[in-house]
């Protein structure tokens, strides 16, 4: 009698056909996008949907262009950090459009179609146990959003990922090695021994990782123009490079694509040309 | 999962499959090509869901067992033959929209009675069967807020140029 193995294919319905026809689909999409980054950290509020927008910033006053996949479905922010709050998904004629802030920055993310304070409920015929395949769920809509989106031609796009370590090995994989990663992180014990631990659990993939951006370094008073301490702890350096330091400045998430001397957006413009420059020697 | 016809030691052939029913149960017809005994197969609810999850479609060459073949087909029928459009909330409850859920109340725009060209309905399909329902919902809000009665490629236009698209 024949074994599983002896068999080809799954008896007409290919379901390995279609999901390698969704990763050629994502490939097609992503054809005029020259790099790829993924923002992640492994660690909950240290800033990484504000340093993603941040960086995308910086790329614009380097003339680049940029896009951003907010890919934290259950915190999705970067539509209300770039003011598309209220812009609704509108078929284009390759796919959905990709909405534009006044920066100039494209945004995909579920912050436009969700109201506030709502959380992503998804339906399902599984009367709960929502945990077995909900991760699995949030894969395969992330896989369509990469596919069915116009991104059209593009210098970086920046992947906003959700926090957890080995959630964060999970993007590694569903990427590809073409991704390379950086991980934000703040001054404290605790937040590098989280990063720590994504740099590790990222150690069996080959996704790049380019270094760590420190957010909150000390914080900006702009009445006196110094940048003082806010963490007193002495910690251990990372694996990886230091891409740059970034002071804490309440200000940070409503800057604009304008040059300006603050010391936020100079680190960020150095970071951004690291990254750049680290990206195309890669190429 | 496979099967194999024991008798004829042949793999069966998927020949139909059923949406899922009440119950989350999808039913899969499978047939010997040699001797065409057939079998069912029945999904339980968490089966279903991790099909769905997977974002593929059972059935042979991948028909959607899950939503229509066509799931605007109807819908744009009906919009040809003057009729109002099918509810948001039961399209997306049929196109398996994760917020299906979250579209609740459509009164306002059902009084409205927005409808959609074949051509715009058309732009629909070239985009992730669980956002249509969003986008629909979205387009049409625009045109409400801003006069129209009829979506067409226009009026799409016109809302991509206003949110930088």
């Amino acid at each position: 009698m024949k074994s599983y193995h002896d068999i080809v294919g799954d008896g007409g319905s290919n379901v390995v056909g279609q999901v390698e026809a969704l990763h050629g689909a994502i490939a097609e999409a992503l054809s005029g996008v020259r790099h790829r980054l993924a923002v992640g950290s492994g660690k909950g509020g240290v800033g990484k949907s504000t340093v993603t927008y941040s960086l995308a910033l910086a790329l614009r006053r380097q003339g680049r262009s940029v896009a951003i996949l907010d890919a934290d479905f259950n915190g999705p922010c970067q539509a209300h950090l770039a003011g598309l709050g209220a812009a609704p998904w509108i078929p284009g004629a390759n796919g959905l459009a990709l909405p534009h802030n006044t920066e100039g920055i494209g945004i995909a993310s579920f912050g436009s179609l969700l109201p506030d304070a709502k959380p992503m409920e998804i339906e399902s015929v599984a009367q709960g146990e929502e945990q077995t395949w909900r991760g699995m769920r949030e894969f395969a809509m992330l896989a369509q959003m990469m596919s069915s989106i116009d991104w059209g031609t593009l210098d970086m796009l920046l992947f906003d990922l959700p926090p957890g370590a080995e959630r964060t090995r999970q993007y590694a994989h569903f990427f590809g090695e073409s991704t390379p990663f950086v991980l934000v992180t703040i001054p404290s014990e605790l937040s590098h021994s989280v990063v720590a631990r994504s740099i590790s659990a990222l150690a069996d993939y080959p996704n790049p990782i380019l270094g760590v951006i420190e957010n909150m370094a000390g914080y900006y008073c702009a009445d006196c123009g110094e940048v003082k301490p806010l963490f007193s702890s002495t910690i251990k350096e990372l694996a990886v490079p230091t891409l740059g330091s970034i002071p804490f400045d309440p200000a940070l998430a409503g800057r604009s694509a304008e040059s300006s001397e603050d010391p936020a957006t100079l680190a960020l413009d150095a970071i951004a040309r690291r990254i750049l420059e680290d990206l195309e020697s890669q190429a | 999962m496979k099967f194999l016809c024991i008798s004829c030691d042949e793999p069966m052939k998927i020949t139909t499959a059923a949406p899922p029913d009440a119950g989350g149960s999808i039913t899969a017809i499978f047939a010997c090509p040699g001797c065409s005994h057939q079998i069912a197969m029945l999904t339980n609810p968490f089966e279903t869901q991790m099909v769905q999850s997977l974002g593929v479609k059972i059935g042979p060459k991948g028909d959607a067992p899950d939503v229509p073949a066509e799931p605007h087909a109807a819908a744009a029928a009906a919009v040809a033959a003057g009729a109002a459009p099918e509810s948001l909330a039961a399209e997306a409850a049929a196109g398996g929209c994760p917020f299906a859920a979250m579209l609740g109340d459509q009164e306002e725009l059902k009084q409205d009675q927005i409808t959609w060209t074949t051509e715009a309905l058309a732009r629909l399909e070239n985009i992730p069967e669980f956002v249509r329902p969003m986008a629909k919902q979205g387009v049409e809000h625009y045109a409400k807020t801003n006069g129209h009665s009829v979506v067409d490629d226009a009026v799409m236009q016109e809302a991509r140029g206003r949110f930088g698209m």
